[in-house]
């Protein structure tokens, strides 16, 4: 019996190790500060920047870093330009001061040399790496990349435990001041026996608004828009690296909530089609549409100073209908309430498909709980619960079906 | 015995968090801000002496407590005293004369005071400080942010307008402070223990936005007085705007030195070098 019991314990660890495996992730990153980079205008500028591989230029921004939460994630970082050394900071990464990536605190890579950056990658979110040596300089010269850590299991799930999502994108904010990109601004001052050299920053007076390296038609000519369907659920995550603010405005046919911040959950859901984004900052943002329609992310870079609008970029939204009445059944429609809005009463309608644990709640606007339906497990079928004196407030409200832990489905409620 | 031991205990817990009557003299003075590279530009202060000094005084009470306030007008002009978010304190105060306020909080939280006349010049040339109100007996460190256009201030002083919509700083300081000097403060260096719940005060007494970014560490929103739904969200990243507080929570899961900097990377800068800006480091043990 007891030898029984052993075996079952073992064999349970020994799946459970592999269902979520702790990988490493292997990155290599070339530094380069001789790229050329293509502004919307056709105008070329000099970039700094960080390459996949030797046979390549640097693009702005650098390669995005993917890894599981778990995973030991090692960089190998070789500096091939002349000039000023390099680093790598892992921004929001939390990893030990060695692997920080500030110079007179941990290490610099000089020219030909390696640098070893290692770190665990923390809770699933968004993340980012630049190079921390003059950094105003080395950041505006483009020497930055996403790090987008994804669940233990690798699903699209925002974490783990998260809501799950069926299309991702991500939007990276920057600005480009081509008078910074000139040599006498790259080819700054440098010595290695100074803690900091000090450097002469030019007047930050930006012409170009980046949105993952592109701006105007260079975004619409490399594809950066959200093309889904009504009832998919879109994981739309906001980085901004740039030294600007960032007002981002989404069609309010999205739907959005705000569920995350610098790869951290919120504690409260933010219903909001407008996220604003400062410097450093990232967000997490869920957008499911109900319908069809074609429209736009309006993205304003304001200065930080002045709160002047200097820029604006759009990423184009497509949102298409169902193929076909099954496709609609199958993807959605789970839930729904009638009637809505309502007076007195209302019936919440759900149809389970599966057998699974099976949470209703009712939310307010500040994803404050109102009223918890049910949280059991549930056999196939179709259930209805009625909403009848728990909503005293004329107002909106949200409903939301989760099977398995996970956020499926949100009705928008609306109290008369 | 027993019980009255008890009431005893009681009683001594009950005294220990009693509101208290605190009193504080404030001086408007006017003086020179000499920056990190040596420059100077006019400036003025709210300080605890006649004396000026570049740094704004920090004033802390309990919650509850009774905040008596006299501010001397030091200056040769009129001045004005008002305390961001809190109602009935807006005063105007003529040269050589005083004015005394009293102002209660009624939560663990952080409230930028400052001088309400002329808005925004009179601020802008350092007229503004914070009130901490907290009854928590763990560590704590405080930021006054700024920016600062030398240009301005100098036109300013002056009696001149100038064109806010032109703005752009060239110094940017914690509590009157550039890097590297900055790190010699106390109150406003992070220093302390891994596990060790640490409280930071920050207040932007500036005109811009700014983007703090902590290395190391993600740390909790215990208060903010712009963004009430915001608190308890961890983060890296705080943007703060004008004239706003935050209360953050840090408790360090491992030792080593990490900056804190605007991530508006412009701003590690003075007078157009690079690193002479807003730029700190913590330092845990």
């Amino acid at each position: 019996m007891m030898k029984a019991l052993l075996t079952s314990y073992f064999v349970f660890v020994f799946c459970m190790v592999n269902v979520f495996a702790q990988n490493d992730v292997n990155v290599m990153l070339i530094v380069r500060n001789t790229g050329i980079k293509i502004l919307d205008n056709g105008d070329t500028i000099r970039v700094f920047g960080f390459a996949e591989n030797l046979g390549s230029q640097p693009d702005v921004p650098g390669v995005t870093i993917y890894a599981n939460e778990g995973d030991s994630v090692h960089i190998d970082l070789f500096n091939v330009s002349q000039g000023a050394p390099h680093t790598i900071h892992l921004h929001g990464l939390d990893v030990n001061q060695q692997n920080d990536g500030v110079p007179q605190l941990s290490f610099e890579v000089e020219h030909m040399d390696h640098g070893y950056y290692h770190f665990k990658a923390p809770h699933a979110g968004t993340y980012l790496y630049h190079c921390h040596v003059e950094s105003p300089i080395h950041v505006q010269a483009g020497m930055y990349g996403l790090v987008i850590i994804r669940p233990s299991d690798g699903s699209n799930t925002t974490w783990n435990g998260g809501p799950y999502y069926h299309k991702e994108l991500s939007l990276f904010m920057s600005e480009i001041d081509t008078v910074w990109h000139s040599d006498s601004v790259l080819n700054h001052p440098y010595d290695t026996s100074l803690a900091v050299t000090p450097a002469p920053l030019p007047i930050y007076n930006p012409q170009f608004f980046l949105v993952n390296g592109s701006s105007g038609q260079q975004l619409i000519d490399n594809s950066v828009e959200l093309n889904t369907q009504a009832a998919s659920r879109n994981y739309i995550r906001l980085t901004n690296i740039g030294y600007y603010g960032n007002r981002v405005i989404l069609p309010t046919a999205l739907n959005s909530k705000i569920i995350a911040s610098d790869g951290r959950s919120l504690p409260q859901v933010e219903y909001t089609d407008t996220v604003y984004v400062y410097p450093g900052e990232r967000y997490g943002v869920l957008a499911e549409a109900d319908i069809e329609f074609v429209d736009s992310i309006k993205i304003e870079y304001f200065d930080l100073n002045t709160y002047a609008v200097k820029g604006v970029e759009y990423i184009s939204v497509n949102v298409s209908g169902f193929n076909s009445v099954e496709e609609a059944v199958n993807s959605k429609n789970n839930l729904s309430v009638s009637p809505n809005p309502y007076a007195e009463k209302a019936i919440i309608t759900v149809k389970i498909v599966a057998e699974s644990l099976v949470s209703i709640q009712i939310i307010d606007v500040k994803g404050r709980l109102v009223k918890d339906f049910e949280n059991a497990q549930k056999a196939a079928g179709i259930y209805t619960y009625q909403i009848s004196n728990y909503i005293e407030t004329s107002g909106i409200y949200f409903v939301t079906l989760s099977l398995d832990g996970r956020v499926v489905e949100t009705q928008k409620l609306i109290k008369k | 015995m027993k019980k009255i031991i008890t009431l005893l205990v009681f009683g001594c817990a009950v005294l220990s968090t009693r509101a208290v009557d605190v009193s504080e003299t404030l001086y408007i003075n006017r003086g020179e801000f000499v920056a990190s590279d040596g420059n100077a530009f006019a400036y003025m202060a709210f300080n605890r002496t006649q004396n000026f000094a570049k740094e704004n005084a920090i004033i802390e009470v309990g919650v509850d407590d009774n905040l008596e306030l006299k501010i001397i007008n030091n200056d040769t002009i009129v001045h004005g005293f008002n305390v961001k978010n809190y109602i009935g304190v807006d005063s105007e105060i003529q040269p050589g004369d005083s004015i005394t306020v009293t102002c209660s909080f009624s939560s663990e939280s952080v409230f930028v005071y400052y001088d309400s006349y002329n808005y925004p010049n009179n601020v802008y040339m350092g007229l503004s400080g914070m009130i901490v109100v907290s009854d928590n007996s763990f560590s704590k460190f405080y930021w006054n942010i700024k920016e600062h256009q030398q240009t301005y201030n100098d036109t300013i002083a002056k009696g001149y307008s100038v064109d806010w919509q032109s703005y752009y700083p060239d110094y940017f300081t914690i509590n009157g402070e550039s890097a590297p000097n900055i790190n010699i403060d106390t109150k406003a260096r992070v220093t302390g223990s891994v596990n060790e719940t640490i409280y930071l005060y920050i207040t932007n007494t500036g005109q811009s936005i700014h983007s703090m970014h902590f290395h190391g560490y993600h740390l909790e929103i215990m208060y903010s007085s712009k963004y009430t739904a915001h608190v308890g969200r961890s983060k890296d990243t705080f943007p703060i705007h004008s004239l706003e507080g935050l209360v953050l929570k840090l408790v360090p899961d491992k030792t080593g030195e990490y900056p804190v900097h605007d991530h508006n990377l412009v701003t590690v800068s003075g007078g157009g070098i690079y690193p002479m800006g807003m730029f700190i480091t913590m330092l845990i043990q």
